[in-house]
C-alpha cells in the first residue's frame, strides 16, 4: 500500500538523515574509541618494546604492574589521597568563595574577576608559577612565612607538602567551581529563605536546611566530576615534580617520576613512565586499562545520579 | 548471531587491529645497502643545547662536508633520550640516521631492541680496529652483549673541581685525597649566613640532587661490581653500596642535615647557567665533569679554580686518582636506508683524531680515542689534565649497559635518596630489596 | 542574599557589610598576589631572582625582550595558535550537527550514544594513547606534527556535543517546526534557525575547546616533542628552563607570556565564559 510504503520511506529517510547528522562522531567514535581500546586490551596481554613485534605474554604486564612494579602502589595511595583531600577542599573552598561573592555588594564583579582569573592560568603555567612561589629557598611564600615566625615547609621538595601544595594551586584556580555553585545558589528561591527567617531560623540554619538541600545536585556533581579529574590529574603534578627536582627535560640525568619521593604521582604518569620512557607499552596498556576501568565506574555513578547529566527527557 | 559466533568475530577484529598498529615493525638488519658516494642527505640528532657546543657540533660537520661532499647533513640539537627512543620508534622519513646520546644508560636499550644496528661489520668493512682504537672502559659502555651498537664521542670523567682561593682562605694546601679528609675540608669551607639557619656557603653540596653528585659518580670511588658474574643485581653483595651510602649520608649529617642543605639547595640557579652555586661561591666545591672549570672561567668567576680527583676511601688511598666515566655516544638507527653513508659521518665523528681533538678541544671534553688523547693538538690545561689522568686511570670504572637502560640506576638512585633523607634504618636489607627489584625489571625488558 | 531581606539594625548590617567584604578582600589577595609575585620576579636580575627579595632592585624589563627572543618561542606560539585555532573551527563544526540530531531527532539508540558520548568525554587520553600514537606515527608517519591532535577533532569532540546538546535542548521544538512548516529541510532548519539561536552555546564551546588545546600538555608530549618546530607554549614553557638553562627570572616573565593571551581574551569574552562553565554543570 502507498501509505505505508512512504512511511517506510520516510523513517528510512529519517535514519539516513540521523546517520548523516551522527557520522563525524560515529567515525571518531570508532577510530579513537572502539580501536585504540580494544587494541590497548589486546598490548596489555604482549610483550611489546615497538621495535620487536609484540609477543603474547599471558598475564606477565598485569601480575607486573600489580606485584612488581614500584611506582604503581604509590600512585593509588596518590589518586586517594588527592580524591579525600584535594577534591574536598576544592569543593568545600569552591563553595565558600561562591556563597562569599553572592554576599558581596560593592565590586561584585571586580571580586568575581579577581577570583576567577586563576582559573584561566594554563595549567603548565600556573605550576610554574607555583613551583617557584613556593621555593623553600628563595619563594616569597616561605619568605613571608618566615617574617611573621611560621614554620615554612620545603612544599615541592618534601614528600610530605607536596600534595598539600598541589591542593593550594588547585585551589588558587577554583574559578570554575566558584561560578558553578554561584549560579546554583542564585537560584534558590528566595522565599523559601524569607520564610525561614519569619520562623526565626539563624544564618547557619538557613544554610543548612535551605540553601544544602537546593544545591545538593550541584555539590554532588562537583565531586564526582572533582574525582574524575584528581584520577586524570597529570600536567600539574609531573611539572611540579620536573622543575622541583632541578631537571627539567634537561641532559645527562634521567627525570625522577613523582619527586619527592614518588608523592606526586598519579596514573597518567605512569602510563607515560612506562610506555614513552620505558618503552614497555604492554605493561603501560595494562595501566590504561586501570585508569579506564576506574574513570568508567566513576561515570557511571554520576550518571546514575537523580536527572542524571543527561537531564529528564534523555 | 551465536555467542561463540560474535565471540569469534571479536578475535579476528582484535588481530586484525594488532596487525594494523605494528605493520610497520619490520624494520631491522641487512639494509646497509646504499652507496656511500652517491648524494645523500643525513639527519643527525644530538643532545648539546648550549650555544658553545652546537656551534662545535656545526663546525665539525662542516669539516665532514667538505671531505665528503655528496653528504649533507641536516642537525637538531637538543634532544634527550626520551625523544630519541620515541622517534626511533616511529620511524618514518623524519626519524634520524645518526643519533648521539648523552647517557650512556640508554645504551643497553638501544642495543637490546636492535635501535640502533651493530657497528661491528661496519667497523670490520673499513679495516679498523676498535681495540687498537678506543679505551677499554669506553667500549664497556657502548656495547651490550657484544653487539656494539655506539661508538664512543668524546668522554666525560668526574672529579673535583674547588674554588682554590676559598682553600687558601681556609689553609687549605692540597685537594683531599681520602673521603675522611674530605669530610674534615667540607666542614671546614662551610660557613653560615648572617641569620645562622642557613649557609653563606657550603664546603660540597653532598646531597644526590646536588646537580652532578649521583650516586653512581660516588660509587665510582669505592670500585663496585653493579652486576655479578650471572647477571644478577650485585648492590647487596658487594660492600661497596652501603660503604658508600654510609658514608654519604654521614656527609651530609656533618654539613648540617638533609633538610637545612636542600633547603639551600633550592638557592641555587641552573646547573648550565652562569648562576651555577659554584660560580656564584655559594657551594666551594663541586662534584662535576671536566667542563666545569672552563665553564666557571667563561662566566668570569672572581676567584681562581683548580681541579683533582675524587677523593678515595680511607684503605684505597692507593687507587687515588679513579674516576666515575661515561660519555656521549653515537650509533646509526637501525631503520635507516642510509647506513653506509651514516657510518662515514660516525666513523669521521668518533674515529678521526683531527676531529675527535678539535671537537673535545671546543667543548672541554675529554678525547675518546687512544691517538686524540696523545695528540699533540690536544689543549690541555692544568685543569683539564686531572680528567685525563682520570680518563687513563686503570681503577676508573663506569656503569655497565643493560637491557632495561638505566632504569637499575634509577632504582639504585631512588633508593640512595631514601638512605640520605635518613629514611631507611637497614642499609644492607634495602640494598636485597633494591636488587631484586632491578632483577625482575631487568628480566621484564629482555 | 539573606542579609538583604528581614528587619535588621543599621549597625548590624554594616558589620556584616565590612565583615563579607574583609572576607573578600582576603580572598582576593589569595587570587592576585601569587601574579603580583610573578610580575614582580620577572622584572629582577638574574642573580636577584635567587634571593629571597621580594621587589626588584633594577627593572629588568629586558628580561621580556629575551624570552620573546628566545629561539623557538614564536615557533611556540604560532603552533598553539595553529592548534587552538584549527583545532576549534573544526570541532564547533563537526560537534554541531551530532549535537543538533542528539538533542532533536528521535531515533534508536539515541540514549545509548548518548551515554557513549558522555563515557568518551570522561575518557583520559592516556588510556588510548599507545595504540593511538603507535596509529599516528606509523602508519601516517605524522609523529612530530600536531595533526595527531588537530585532526581528531573533525570528528566531533564529546565535550563539545555533550555541552551543544544541553544548549540545543534549551530552544523550543516550536521554532523548529515552524521552520520545518515553512519548507526548510534540516540542514536548512539548522543552519538558518538553530544555528542562530544557539551563538551562545556555540561561543562557549568554541571557547573551551581553544583553551583546552591551548591548555594542552600531554598531547604535545607525546605528539610534538620529538621536533621542537612543532612544539606549543605549553610544552616549550615545561621545558623551557631547562633547554634554556635560564634562572626564575626569565622563566617567569616566559610564564606571564604563556599566560597574558588567555587573560586578555577571558575580558573580551567573560559572558560566554562564565555562561558555558554554568552549562556544564547546572543545566543538567
Amino acid at each position: 500500500m502507498t501509505g505505508s510504503r512512504t512511511l517506510r520511506t520516510k523513517r528510512r529517510r529519517g535514519a539516513l538523515r540521523t546517520a548523516a547528522f551522527m557520522s563525524p562522531w560515529l567515525i571518531g567514535f570508532s577510530v579513537f574509541f572502539v580501536y585504540p581500546l580494544l587494541s590497548t586490551l589486546y598490548f596489555s596481554f604482549t610483550r611489546y618494546d615497538g621495535f620487536r613485534q609484540p609477543v603474547p605474554s599471558g598475564l606477565d604486564n598485569w601480575s607486573y604492574v600489580f606485584t612488581d612494579y614500584p611506582l604503581f602502589w604509590p600512585a593509588m595511595r596518590n589518586t586517594l589521597w588527592l580524591v579525600l583531600v584535594m577534591v574536598t577542599c576544592r569543593v568545600v573552598f569552591g563553595l565558600g568563595v561562591g556563597l562569599l561573592i553572592t554576599k558581596i555588594k560593592t565590586g561584585a564583579g571586580i571580586f568575581r574577576t579577581l577570583f576567577y582569573l586563576p582559573y584561566l592560568a594554563p595549567p603548565v603555567a600556573a605550576t610554574l608559577a607555583f613551583v617557584f612561589l613556593l621555593n623553600p629557598g628563595t619563594g616569597p611564600v616561605n619568605t613571608l612565612l618566615d617574617a611573621v615566625g611560621l614554620p615554612a615547609p620545603g612544599w615541592f621538595t618534601d614528600a610530605d607538602w607536596s600534595k598539600p601544595a598541589l591542593t593550594a594551586l588547585a585551589l588558587w584556580g577554583v574559578g570554575d567551581l566558584m561560578v558553578i555553585f554561584m549560579a546554583a545558589l542564585l537560584d534558590v528561591p528566595k522565599e523559601q529563605y524569607e520564610a525561614a527567617e519569619l520562623d526565626g531560623a539563624g544564618p547557619w540554619a538557613r544554610f543548612r536546611h535551605i540553601t544544602l538541600p537546593n544545591i545538593a545536585p550541584i555539590v554532588m556533581f562537583a565531586v564526582v566530576t572533582g574525582v574524575i579529574q584528581a584520577m586524570q590529574y597529570y600536567a600539574q603534578p609531573l611539572v611540579a615534580g620536573k622543575v622541583a627536582a632541578g631537571v627539567i627535560g634537561g641532559s645527562g640525568q634521567q627525570f625522577e617520576p613523582g619527586y619527592p619521593d614518588k608523592s606526586t604521582l598519579t596514573l597518567p604518569q605512569l602510563v607515560h613512565n612506562l610506555g614513552f620512557q620505558r618503552f614497555d607499552y604492554g605493561a603501560a596498556c595494562v595501566v590504561a586499562l586501570v585508569l579506564f576501568a576506574l574513570s568508567m565506574a566513576f561515570t557511571a555513578l554520576l550518571m546514575r545520579r537523580r536527572g542524571g547529566l543527561i537531564g529528564a527527557d534523555g | 548471531m551465536p555467542r561463540t559466533g560474535r565471540l569469534t568475530t571479536a578475535t579476528a577484529l582484535l588481530a586484525a587491529m594488532s596487525a594494523l598498529a605494528t605493520a610497520c615493525t619490520g624494520q631491522g638488519a641487512g639494509t646497509a645497502s646504499d652507496d656511500p658516494k652517491a648524494d645523500v642527505t643525513l639527519t643527525f640528532w644530538h643532545g648539546w643545547s648550549a650555544p658553545s657546543e652546537t656551534k662545535a657540533i656545526e663546525d665539525n660537520i662542516a669539516r665532514f662536508e667538505k671531505a665528503h661532499p655528496n653528504i649533507k647533513v641536516e642537525v637538531t640539537g637538543n634532544m634527550t633520550d626520551d625523544k630519541i627512543n620515541q622517534a626511533l620508534r616511529a620511524g618514518g622519513d623524519k626519524a634520524p640516521d645518526v643519533v648521539s646520546s648523552f647517557t650512556t644508560d640508554s645504551v643497553g636499550k638501544f642495543c637490546n631492541s636492535r635501535a640502533f644496528a651493530d657497528l661491528n661489520p661496519f667497523l670490520e668493512k673499513s679495516g679498523v680496529d676498535k681495540a687498537k682504537v678506543f679505551p677499554r672502559t669506553l667500549l664497556e659502555y657502548t656495547e651490550f652483549n657484544g653487539n656494539q651498537c655506539t661508538l664512543p664521542l668524546l668522554n666525560d670523567a668526574y672529579g673535583l673541581v674547588y674554588n682554590k682561593t676559598a682553600f687558601d682562605a681556609a689553609g687549605i694546601t692540597e685537594a683531599p685525597r681520602t673521603w675522611s679528609r674530605f669530610v674534615e675540608v667540607a666542614r671546614k669551607l662551610t660557613t653560615a649566613d648572617a641569620s645562622g639557619d642557613s649557609y653563606e656557603r657550603v664546603g660540597l653540596m653532598p646531597t644526590f640532587h646536588g646537580y652532578e653528585t649521583t650516586p653512581m659518580r660516588l660509587a665510582a670511588q669505592w670500585s663496585p661490581t653493579y652486576f655479578a658474574a650471572d647477571g644478577s643485581s650485585n648492590l647487596a653483595r658487594d660492600p661497596a653500596f652501603a660503604k658508600m651510602l654510609t658514608a654519604q649520608k654521614d656527609l651530609v649529617a656533618a654539613l648540617g642535615g638533609y633538610e637545612k642543605l636542600e633547603r639551600f639547595r633550592n638557592t641555587f640557579g641552573d646547573e648550565w647557567s652562569a648562576e651555577h652555586p659554584f660560580h656564584t661561591g655559594k657551594v666551594a666545591m663541586q662534584i662535576d665533569g671536566e667542563w666545569r672549570a672552563p665553564m666557571a672561567k667563561e662566566a668570569g668567576v672572581g676567584f681562581e679554580i683548580a681541579t683533582a680527583p675524587l677523593p678515595v676511601p680511607d684503605d684505597q688511598a692507593g687507587d687515588y686518582g679513579k674516576g666515575y666515566l661515561s660519555g656521549t655516544v653515537m650509533g646509526i638507527a637501525s631503520g635507516s636506508r642510509k647506513q653506509n653513508a651514516a657510518w662515514e659521518l660516525v666513523k669521521y665523528m668518533t674515529t678521526d683524531t683531527e676531529a675527535v681533538v678539535a671537537f673535545a678541544n671546543a667543548i672541554h671534553n675529554v678525547p675518546s680515542t687512544l691517538a686524540a688523547l696523545e695528540s699533540p693538538a690536544l689543549r690541555v690545561t692544568p685543569e683539564s689534565k686531572t680528567f685525563l689522568d682520570i680518563a687513563r686511570h686503570p681503577k676508573s670504572s663506569t656503569t655497565p649497559a643493560k637491557a632495561d637502560g638505566g632504569t637499575y640506576q634509577l632504582t639504585f638512585t631512588d633508593f640512595a635518596y631514601a638512605v640520605e633523607k635518613g629514611d631507611v634504618a637497614d642499609i644492607p636489607a634495602g640494598l636485597a630489596r633494591t636488587d631484586r627489584q632491578i632483577d625482575t625489571d631487568i628480566a621484564k625488558a629482555k | 542574599m539573606s542579609s538583604a531581606h528581614g528587619p535588621r539594625r543599621p549597625s548590624s548590617a554594616a558589620l556584616h557589610w565590612i565583615g563579607v567584604h574583609a572576607l573578600g578582600v582576603a580572598a582576593a589577595l589569595f587570587f592576585v598576589l601569587p601574579f603580583v609575585f610573578l610580575l614582580l620576579t620577572s622584572l629582577m636580575g638574574d642573580r636577584q631572582a635567587l634571593t629571597r627579595d621580594l621587589w626588584p632592585d633594577t627593572w629588568e624589563w629586558d628580561n621580556y625582550t629575551k624570552v620573546w627572543h628566545t629561539p623557538g618561542f614564536l615557533t611556540w606560539w604560532r603552533n598553539t595558535l595553529l592548534y587552538a585555532g584549527l583545532g576549534t573551527l573544526l570541532t564547533v563544526v563537526s560537534s554541531v550537527p551530532v549535537a543538533y540530531a542528539l538533542a532533536k531527532f528521535r531515533f534508536r539508540g539515541r540514549r545509548l550514544s548518548l551515554l557513549l558520548v558522555i563515557a568518551m568525554m570522561m575518557l583520559p587520553p592516556q588510556v588510548v594513547v599507545i595504540p593511538m600514537y603507535l596509529f599516528w606515527a606509523r602508519q601516517l608517519d605524522l609523529s612530530g606534527t600536531l595533526w595527531p591532535l588537530i585532526v581528531p577533532m573533525a570528528f566531533g569532540d564529546a565535550f563539545s556535543i555533550f555541552l551543544l546538546r544541553q544548549f540545543l535542548l534549551t530552544i523550543p521544538d516550536e521554532y523548529l517546526d515552524a521552520a520545518r512548516v515553512d519548507g526548510c529541510g534540516e540542514v536548512r532548519t539548522l543552519l538558518r534557525v538553530v544555528l542562530p539561536m544557539a551563538r551562545p552555546g556555540i561561543a562557549a564551546v568554541a571557547l573551551f575547546q581553544f583553551f583546552c588545546a591551548w591548555n594542552d600538555y600531554f598531547g604535545p608530549q607525546i605528539y610534538a616533542s620529538d621536533n621542537p618546530a612543532a612544539w606549543t607554549l605549553s610544552y616549550g614553557l615545561e621545558s623551557f628552563k631547562g633547554a634554556h638553562h635560564t634562572n626564575w627570572n626569565l622563566t617567569m616573565a616566559a610564564t606571564v607570556l604563556v599566560m597574558a593571551p588567555v587573560i586578555v581574551l577571558f575580558f573580551f569574552a567573560q559572558k560566554a565564559f562564565v555562561e558555558g562553565v554554568t552549562l556544564t554543570g547546572v543545566k543538567g
